[in-house]
């Protein structure tokens, strides 16, 4: 490990500079040379010195010693090129040639293939190997999506590592020994795991290739075009691979600071979505009762005229992946064009402006990177596995290398409870309680001042060293402002100002933090700055079904499928007057647009996004539009003219600073200043003039009466809203008391899967979800239901038809159904306490 | 020259391996030494002062190895490495089985020394029956307070537990024990860190052959000076010599250190039979470098045979008379580690596979002399350049019989081919030879 002294090494007769500590092949690039390596990857943990590829000679040490694993020390002296050295990596490159079966010509890594690359720079050129090679059944499929040539694979472990030590799914073993050892899985069984598209990209040869890549290109066809995936809040960093202008894989792009060198399964193969046959590339007009194809100039007309009739009467919703740009110009076009403040990119109730400045308020947010150093990590009502995957693996990574502690608060058992210190279970809806009573046990001096249960949490977690990762949705519903007040509360109590400390919130949707930074939010404008205020999402259908609106625009949002109550929204979009619909699809209005314009995929965006933690990074349009398509930020531009508002944009370049010139703490950036990697607003000196909150609890918020709503530390208690947090909040060891009259709880949650992009990709479609209840045994019992059962789940009527999962550490009295699904969506159960399981067909 | 008995004194003893007759022939009398007037630096520094080097196969220095592991108040492991494997080696199995409680007192007397508090002997899995009889040992030494807390009312706590192997010769190699041990895949692991420094659970770990550790109570009840008395400057003591092959009375023999090899082959083990000469052998294990018929007097001690360009290792003597093919004797050799090799490992893995191939073609008599270089040059590829020292275990013996019976292989290459009946089998041979320009 680097005690960060700074040292001076030579290397074949050059003094090279190093970090005290640091592993020779690390180093020696410092002098320009390169130590080829097979096995050692530094994103999969400690060295392992398994493949002997990095021999290299070290002045007073007799045998040759691996670089992968050798730190180095001041003085050092070290030859890469001796006869010596030469002679023995000739010999380990033959050695992995001996079973190898050169079949570069038709193999899909040749070309960007390490062991070509090194055989020629460090082997012997020709071979003496006469004998037989190994054979294997080949290529077999190792899950839906890898298939393995074991016959190529020269055993480095990468795979395998990755597997046990990032993973930890444990799936992948290497199973017999010596030279018949081979890659695989407990009895054969599919590789089936949300990162194990990684191996991929990890595999040094051509043992392991993506079904969806195979004989697809070859490295001199394709180019590569570096962008963010915004497929889900991680916002990981991507190439995308261009064969042909046309997406055809994605790889990491490894930003320590994002992503840490990772991707989920659902960025790797999600970009067959871009060329789905379903996808709409052409404007659309409503004549006669149907949607035409229309130009351009007729749709945008059209659509400048339907909202110049509706005037301020307009409401816009924006979902999952607007651009800060787009976002930006949206609420332009509301607020200034048409005099409307009734804009939201939230599914949930209206988010104060002071709530979102005490919990935006840069001192309070935690950087991806502040995980890695936190000695307690506490998560509140989220998963991050299927919320924001890759920062599932930064949690594990974190417990195993750095022995960080992690408390779990929340609904439903989530993928981290193993390796979790502490785990509290509580019912659906009470998450304000649960919080109310940790930030009271924080605030307590004595503690015990929140039960039990909050007492344990709060004894696991180390003020002024801990980061608190929570879900958007604890703020949902009746209670969330109340879940927020306590949130910041338990920040107050934990420090989280304190460096290394803080916040990170995981949205819905992918770039809900940059939404609502640049204005799409029915209480703030650009900036979080003060605005008139408007409607939050549920207030618009409420205010559409009852004739106070009149045109809506749903960017990228399928209300019906997404938002709660789909029945009203079918009913709003019909009372609608004029709907702009914009997507990738076309299926998001119940068919009631009267324009649709084409949406594009994150591959052909132009803008910026803003990640949880406030880094701002850049999506790069990768490959050209496909058919009609245009960027949004171009169309919105011309659309605001249209309306007689002159933006003044004309490129991406203008877009940004049009945007950055309303948002005092994004002021000045650029593109060059994001660059590659992105650069978090907090770091920057402009972040001091975020808006200051006026108290850091609301107080003083404009909107409904709940935000009133004040909850100061060690006071949780003190609260009008009645019913709730009368229950206890507690463990799982006190079932809710609407168990006994045999109903559950209701949760929901977005599957990593329930996406559209799971169903729009061929190679991912085997991983959408079907409905499924998971409840614990008991409840089961009580319904008299069993494992893989059909079941109704009903409430108030509706009803939605489910596959019972029984899961051990469900908390009793607790159901959950998978949020975001076409078919069988629970949003039609949206509101109701509480609901009824019967078994389907009786 | 006769045998010198000292862990050998008693052992053929009906009953030794119970705790009475242990203890009638003066067992438990060094444990109470240790724990009652002796502290673990005195105990290190006597262990030392012997000179007693390891018994398993490396003979590195046991007192320099304890001294190794820090002191300090830290959980702290010792193994008694009993995955005994190595062809030709036979020697701890019968100790463990005859007298088991010396094994259970230099465990402990080891384990006060170097502040371990758990001990696990890792037997080799076909040692069933010799398991059986430690565990049985262990539970009478448990009740009888020599393990468990307070051992001696010393306020010391030793637990032992016999842990049965798998079945995998790598899992002799230390750190692949100690992942074993540890429930995973026995694969080596990378040193550094030294076991002494972070071994099994990451915790400082002494790691010791059977017969090394049942050294230990003579030298505390005898002294150093007794040890010392007995071999050579550098090899100190007796040594247990497991002697098979070709030979008349194999066996296991306890021999001073630095006597002629031809005395045990010889005077001991009988040699080889009625008019037969002793061709090849090897002196420690199946590892070790083969010698000739020539080296038969050297000394048998750990510098002569280091000398010889071999190794005395974990003292097994095999020996090849006149009637046995080196080339055959190559290729059993190199199957056997590369029915073993773990695969972790490019060199190892690779290089026994490669080399048992080549070395089948030398006996099919399928190979030409070329061959034979690249098998020579592939042993020196290996050798130095592996993870741990399975490969070496099998390039130093191959390379060495390529070296030394160089006219033996060319002989057998050519002595198959007169054989052979025909053309040899080699894909396409039997097809007409395809002239360019010619019609069919």
């Amino acid at each position: 490990m680097s005690n960060g002294k700074e040292i001076t090494l030579v290397v074949d007769g050059v003094e090279v500079p190093a970090a005290d500590g640091a592993m020779l092949v690390d180093a020696a690039k410092g002098g320009d040379v390169e130590i080829p390596v097979f096995c050692y990857e530094p994103k999969l943990g400690g060295p392992v010195g398994a493949c002997r590829m990095c021999l290299v000679e070290v002045e007073g040490i007799p045998k040759l010693q691996t670089a992968c694993s050798t730190p180095v020390r001041d003085g050092m002296v070290v030859y890469t090129q001796t006869e010596r050295v030469q002679e023995a990596q000739n010999a380990v490159v033959e050695f992995l040639l001996v079973n190898h079966p050169l079949d570069c010509p038709v193999c899909d890594k040749g070309g960007e293939c390490p062991l070509q690359d090194i055989s020629m720079g460090w082997g012997h050129g020709k071979s003496r190997v006469t004998d037989p090679k190994r054979h294997f059944r080949k290529p077999v499929p190792l899950s839906p999506l890898v298939r393995i040539d074991r016959e190529r694979c020269i055993l480095c472990y990468r795979c395998v590592r990755f597997s046990q030590e990032v993973a930890e799914d444990e799936q992948l073993q290497l199973l017999e020994r010596g030279s018949r050892s081979f890659v695989g899985t407990f009895d054969d069984r599919p590789y089936i795991a949300p990162f194990h598209g990684n191996i991929i990209e990890l595999c040094p040869v051509g043992a392991l290739t993506s079904e969806a890549y195979r004989f697809r290109a070859r490295p001199w066809d394709i180019e590569d075009a570096g962008s963010v995936c915004t497929l889900c809040p991680s916002q990981c960093n991507v190439k995308f691979t261009v064969r042909d202008e046309k997406v055809a894989r994605v790889l990491g792009r490894d930003n320590h600071e994002v992503d840490d060198g990772w991707l989920c399964d659902k960025g790797r193969f999600g970009f067959q979505m871009f060329h789905s046959e379903d996808r709409l590339l052409q404007p659309m007009v409503r004549t006669g009762g149907a949607l035409h194809k229309a130009t351009w100039d007729e749709a945008l007309q059209k659509a400048a005229d339907g909202l110049k009739a509706a005037g301020p009467r307009t409401a816009i919703l924006i979902g999952s992946q607007a651009s800060n740009e787009e976002g930006y110009l949206l609420q332009r076009i509301a607020r200034q064009a048409l005099g409307s403040p009734h804009v939201d990119s939230r599914a949930g109730h209206r988010l104060a402006r002071e709530t979102a400045l005490a919990l935006g308020r840069p001192e309070l947010s935690a950087s991806m990177a502040d995980i890695d150093g936190a000695k307690t990590v506490l998560v509140l009502g989220t998963d991050p596995l299927h919320s924001m995957p890759i920062l599932d693996l930064r949690l594990r990574k974190a417990m195993r290398n750095h022995g960080t502690r992690v408390a779990v608060v929340s609904e439903r058992p989530t993928a981290l409870d193993g390796g979790a210190d502490e785990t509290l279970r509580y019912a659906p809806g009470d998450a304000a309680t649960v919080l109310s009573n940790i930030a009271a046990d924080l605030a307590s001096s004595a503690g015990g001042s929140g039960g039990a249960d909050a007492e344990r949490i709060a004894g696991a977690l180390d003020p002024g060293n801990t980061v608190v990762i929570h879900g958007e949705r604890i703020g949902y519903g009746p209670d969330g402002d109340r879940a927020l007040g306590a949130l910041l509360a338990i920040a107050d109590a934990l420090n989280l100002s304190a460096s290394g400390c803080g916040l990170i919130e995981i949205p819905e949707t992918s770039n809900a933090r940059g939404l609502r930074e640049v204005g799409c939010l029915p209480t703030a404008g650009p900036g979080l700055s003060e605005a008139a205020q408007g409607m939050s999402a549920t207030e618009i259908r409420d205010a559409l079904e009852a004739d106070e609106l009149d045109a809506l625009i749903l960017w990228d949002v399928d209300p019906i499928r997404e938002l709660p109550d789909p029945e009203r929204w079918r009913t709003a979009l019909g009372a609608a007057d004029f709907v702009l619909e914009v997507g990738m699809f076309g299926n998001a209005s119940g068919g009631q647009a009267d324009v649709f314009l084409p949406g594009e995929s994150h591959a052909e965006k132009e803008g910026t996004v803003t990640h949880p933690d406030g880094r701002v990074q850049r999506v790069r349009p990768s490959v050209p539009h496909p058919g009609d398509t245009r960027h949004g930020w171009q169309w919105l531009a011309e659309l605001a003219f249209r309306l007689g508002h002159e933006t003044g944009v004309d490129s991406s370049t203008e877009a940004l600073e049009a945007l950055v010139a309303e948002v005092p703490f994004y002021a000045g950036l650029t593109h060059e200043e994001i660059g590659g990697t992105g650069v978090r607003w907090q770091n920057r000196e402009q972040a001091s003039s975020f808006p200051t909150p006026r108290s850091a609890l609301g107080e003083g918020a404009s909107g409904s009466p709940a935000e009133h709503q004040t909850t100061s530390p060690g006071t949780p208690a003190e609260t009008d809203h009645a019913p709730r947090e009368e229950r206890e909040a507690g463990g799982p060891e006190a079932p809710s008391p609407e168990t006994t009259s045999h109903s559950l709880r209701l949760g929901t949650y977005r599957d990593l899967w329930a996406h559209e992009v799971t169903e729009r990709s061929p190679a991912l479609r085997f991983l959408m979800p079907g409905q499924t209840l998971e409840l614990s045994l008991a409840d089961a019992e009580h319904f008299g239901v069993a494992q893989g059962d059909q079941v109704n789940v009903r409430s108030n009527g509706h009803s939605v038809m489910a596959k019972v999962a029984i899961r051990e550490r469900i908390r009793p009295g607790s159901g959950f159904l998978i949020d975001g699904l076409a078919e069988q969506s629970p949003n039609v159960l949206a509101g109701a306490e509480t609901v009824q399981v019967e078994k389907a067909g009786e | 020259m006769p045998e010198t008995r000292v862990l050998y004194e008693n052992l053929d003893e009906q009953g030794l391996a119970t705790m009475d007759v242990y203890k009638r022939r003066g067992g438990y009398t060094a444990i109470d030494t240790a724990f009652r007037s002796m502290s673990p630096e005195d105990l290190i520094f006597n262990i030392e002062e012997s000179g007693l080097r390891g018994r398993g196969g490396a003979g590195f220095s046991m007192g320099k190895k304890g001294s190794f592991l820090p002191r300090g108040d830290m959980e702290k492991y010792l193994c008694c490495n009993a995955d005994e494997s190595e062809p030709g080696t036979f020697k701890d199995r019968e100790l463990m089985y005859k007298n088991p409680h010396a094994l259970i007192e230099g465990i402990a007397i080891s384990a006060l020394a170097v502040g371990a508090s758990y001990a696990f002997i890792f037997i080799r899995g076909e040692y069933w029956e010799v398991a059986d009889v430690l565990d049985a040992a262990v539970a009478e030494a448990y009740d009888a307070g020599y393990l468990g807390e307070n051992i001696l009312g010393s306020g010391c706590r030793i637990e032992l537990v016999v842990h049965r192997g798998a079945g995998a010769y790598i899992c002799g190699e230390e750190t692949a024990l100690l992942d074993s041990l540890e429930g995973k895949r026995g694969n080596p692991r990378l040193k550094p860190p030294f076991p002494a420094i972070q071994g099994l659970y990451g915790g400082p770990t002494l790691i010791n052959n059977v017969e090394t550790l049942m050294n230990v109570p003579l030298i505390v009840n005898k002294g150093p000076e007794w040890f010392k008395g007995m071999g050579t400057e550098q090899s100190t003591g007796t040594k247990v010599v497991s002697v098979s092959g070709c030979v008349k009375r194999p066996g296991n023999y306890e021999i001073e250190l630095g006597i002629p090899s031809r005395e045990i082959i010889y005077g001991l083990a009988g040699g080889p039979g009625a008019g037969r000469e002793v061709k090849v052998w090897f002196p420690g294990g199946s590892s070790a470098p083969v010698l000739t018929g020539d080296d038969l007097d050297l000394p048998y001690s750990f510098e002569a045979m280091a000398e010889a360009g071999s190794m005395l290792g974990s003292g097994a003597i095999i020996v090849g008379d006149d009637t046995v093919s080196v080339p055959e004797l190559a290729l059993r050799t190199a199957r056997f580690y590369h029915h073993e090799s773990c695969g972790k490992c490019t060199p190892c893995r690779e290089g026994t596979n490669w080399t048992v191939k080549m070395l089948e073609r030398v006996v099919r008599g399928e190979a030409t002399p070329m061959d034979l270089d690249i098998i020579s040059s592939v042993q020196e590829n290996i050798i130095g350049n592996c993870l741990c020292v399975l490969g070496d275990a099998m390039a130093m013996p191959v390379g060495s019989m390529v070296k030394k019976f160089r006219s033996e292989f060319d002989d057998a290459i050519a002595a198959a081919r007169d054989a052979a009946p025909g053309p040899i089998d080699v894909a396409g041979a039997d097809e007409p030879p395809l002239v360019l320009g010619a019609t069919a």
